[in-house]
């Protein structure tokens, strides 16, 4: 047992610090294997705040700590967590990080954290910062870890922005908070006065939550219809 | 197989550490939770006025907004029969733990703006919606009858629906030069479906939300009348 | 009737599943058969009916200014939460397998799943930023429990029909589940106008 670990550390050493291994760890869960369209994790706790950009950019980032750091420190305790416990475990340092999060965007963007209110906390049953732990932390390195949490973290905020990009421009006409369709006099161009570019008005249905499942659904049969290997054979 | 004592060991340990590192992150950002906190408070109160206030209210730095608040703004905290309470900082009155007490034993929070227009005398209401609370500041010009601005929050109302109270300023901004008297007498400002007809009291509806203007006409209905007797008093005393 | 009003709203209007998408994950996963269906659904029940009360006792005994402590300890509320529902569920794991085999071997495998069933987190995060009393919590957990099984009985129900509809191949499967879990929020959201509160006011 103990020669299996050395052969494993030498191992170890032997491999780049960013090999093939390595970046396969950070851009798989941005298509491939998304932990949204493909593994089907984590869509709970965010959706309902994809209406707008904003709130959800910052939820991605919160995410992508999460994942990132929640997978450091399993990877790092792996070998001590009795395997009894190994949930409670991890729900711990899940939380606990969940809170840093929760604790630093009340005090620097009290806004923000108003609008997401308990959706900061449901980061913790997101099913992907536990599955991550679960099938990739327990099992690898610290590093290798690290990126496989930062890079499922960004491939659930793809999906999230482009949700919240879309609601935002059909259901407000607008993408940030930044006027594109629609009539308006706050910008350059004065649409409320010219009629051909204010004839837009906004679609009360993307402001729904409905229609945040109806695009992921249709995010995924867009994917699935270009990328062969996914589509569901049952 | 790991053993009893380890599994004990190593959970007290844990959550050792986890505790004593969020209790001083809690204690090292307290500070700055209570400073947002303030601004976020100021910068809602001061929404209602917002064409008003010297410089653009979303671009203006956290001190700022605190300084103008101390300088500018008077505070008044009024008792159930309108009488002035002494000491009292309207700041520190919530209205959502008013709303649980008896009628008689309410405090109502009065914010009077001393801007370069005259006086703003800001008033705080609250009420139903459809889902959950709404809530209000409307702000009365030096006549106290003349309706300068309006801003409005809730809980949970439908998003596209009911939510426009807030999320679409052309709701807030119709109520600007309502009255809330006629010849004296007072009638409000009412919301109403189908087009606005009296153009000092009425405005339109939100159309398929048709609950919450209800509430929020019943909210402006109920919620000023509770500050009849201080508009009457500072009346006579001009 | 405040009661009423509140299980109307968490089982029906303010669903878990279809308006919040709280409990996603296994909502998609489990909802292949009607059976396993109403087995995870019951469980969902049995839990939040257990973990709420539960949590509003914490989050008021302990993490709240009144509490024995006499301090604001809310910073701790998600691991305190998260650790009495991961430990509410190991121990009705275990009392389920002593006491009844035959409820254990149905809900069994389910039960572990629910620890990080993000509806019975959200739940009681709701429970407290809605600032319910002892009594409308306990309503609350039974409400928003019965609308998260309701909502992944009758998804279930859909999808064994539809195993028998021509869907295009890369809709199959997830693709469709999603949007029929649209659709049924949509139709959800007509009983919205329905406020026993003001109807008995009146």
């Amino acid at each position: 047992m103990a020669d299996a670990n050395v052969k494993a550390a030498a191992l170890e050493e032997k491999e780049p610090f960013f090999g093939k291994k390595e970046r396969k760890a950070l851009s798989d869960p941005l298509n491939d294997n998304n932990p949204i369209t493909v593994q089907v994790l984590g869509i709970c706790s965010a959706l309902a705040v994809t209406t707008m950009v904003k709130p959800a950019f910052i939820m991605a980032l919160s995410v992508i700590f999460v994942t990132a750091f929640s997978n450091l420190a399993i990877a790092l305790l792996r070998k001590g967590i009795p395997k009894q416990i190994r949930m409670i475990v991890q729900l711990v340092v899940i939380a606990f990080l969940v809170t840093v999060v929760e604790q630093v965007l009340k005090a620097f963007n009290y806004e923000t954290w108003k609008q997401l209110s308990v959706f900061i906390g449901l980061i913790i049953t997101n099913c992907i910062v536990m599955g991550r732990l679960e099938a990739y932390a327990m099992a690898n390195t610290p590093w290798r870890s690290f990126l496989d949490g930062i890079g499922n973290g960004a491939g659930y905020g793809v999906i999230l922005l482009a949700v919240a990009v879309i609601r935002e421009l059909f259901g407000r006409g607008s993408v940030a908070g930044f006027k594109i369709i629609g009539s308006t006099n706050e910008f350059l161009l004065n649409t409320s006065q010219i009629s051909w570019l204010g004839w837009y008005q906004n679609n009360g249905l993307m402001v729904l939550p409905a229609s945040a499942i109806f695009l992921i659904g249709i995010i995924i049969w867009l994917q699935r219809a270009s990328n062969k290997k996914l589509v569901d054979v049952s | 197989m790991y053993s009893n004592k380890y599994i004990t060991v190593y959970t007290v340990i844990m959550t050792l550490i986890v505790s004593v590192i969020l209790a001083f992150l809690v204690t090292g950002l307290k500070p700055y939770h209570d400073s947002s906190e303030a601004v976020f408070k100021k910068k809602d109160i001061m929404g209602a006025i917002a064409d008003q206030i010297p410089s653009d209210l979303k671009s203006m730095p956290d001190d700022q907004i605190l300084k103008l608040f101390t300088d500018k703004f008077e505070q008044v905290v009024l008792d159930a029969n309108g009488q002035q309470v002494d000491g009292a900082m309207a700041e520190k009155v919530d209205m959502a733990a008013e709303e649980k007490k008896p009628e008689a034993e309410r405090k109502y929070p009065v914010f009077v703006y001393n801007g370069d227009k005259g006086k703003v005398y800001l008033l705080s209401v609250r009420g139903n919606g459809l889902w959950d609370k709404i809530w209000g500041y409307i702000a009365l010009g030096e006549d106290l009858n003349t309706v300068v601005g309006v801003s409005f929050g809730h809980v949970s109302e439908t998003p596209g629906l009911g939510a426009e109270i807030k999320d679409n300023p052309n709701f807030p901004a119709q109520f600007k030069g309502k009255k809330i008297f006629q010849d004296g007498q007072y009638v409000s400002v009412a919301v109403v479906k189908g087009g606005a007809k009296n153009p000092d009291h009425e405005v339109d509806a939100i159309s398929g939300a048709t609950i919450t203007s209800v509430g929020v006409s019943d909210m402006l209905q109920k919620g000023l009348k509770a500050y009849l007797p201080y508009i009457e008093s500072l009346k006579t005393a001009n | 009737m405040e009661l009423f009003n509140i299980f109307l709203k968490s089982a029906f209007i303010e669903n878990m599943v279809l308006s919040y998408f709280l409990g996603m994950c296994s909502f998609l996963a489990v909802s292949k058969s009607v059976k396993t269906a109403i087995g995870l659904g019951a469980a969902v029940i049995f839990v939040l009916v257990l973990t709420i009360p539960i949590n509003w006792v914490v989050s008021e005994m302990v993490l709240g200014p009144n509490g024995i402590f006499h301090t604001d300890l809310t910073f701790l509320r998600f691991i305190l939460f998260i650790a009495s529902i991961a430990a509410s569920v190991q121990l009705v794991e275990m009392a389920v397998e002593k006491y009844s085999p035959a409820l254990y071997n149905a809900l069994g495998i389910f039960l572990p799943l629910i620890t990080v069933n993000c509806a019975i987190l959200g739940a009681a995060l709701f429970m407290v930023a809605r600032e319910y009393n002892f009594a409308e919590s306990v309503v609350y957990g039974v409400g928003s429990g019965f609308g998260w099984a309701l909502a992944i009985v009758a998804m279930a129900a859909i999808r064994e029909k539809i195993r028998y509809s021509n869907i295009p191949a890369p809709l199959r499967g997830l693709g469709i589940a999603f949007i029929l879990t649209g659709l049924m929020g949509l139709a959800f959201m007509s009983l919205m106008g329905i406020n026993p509160a003001t109807y008995f006011q009146q």
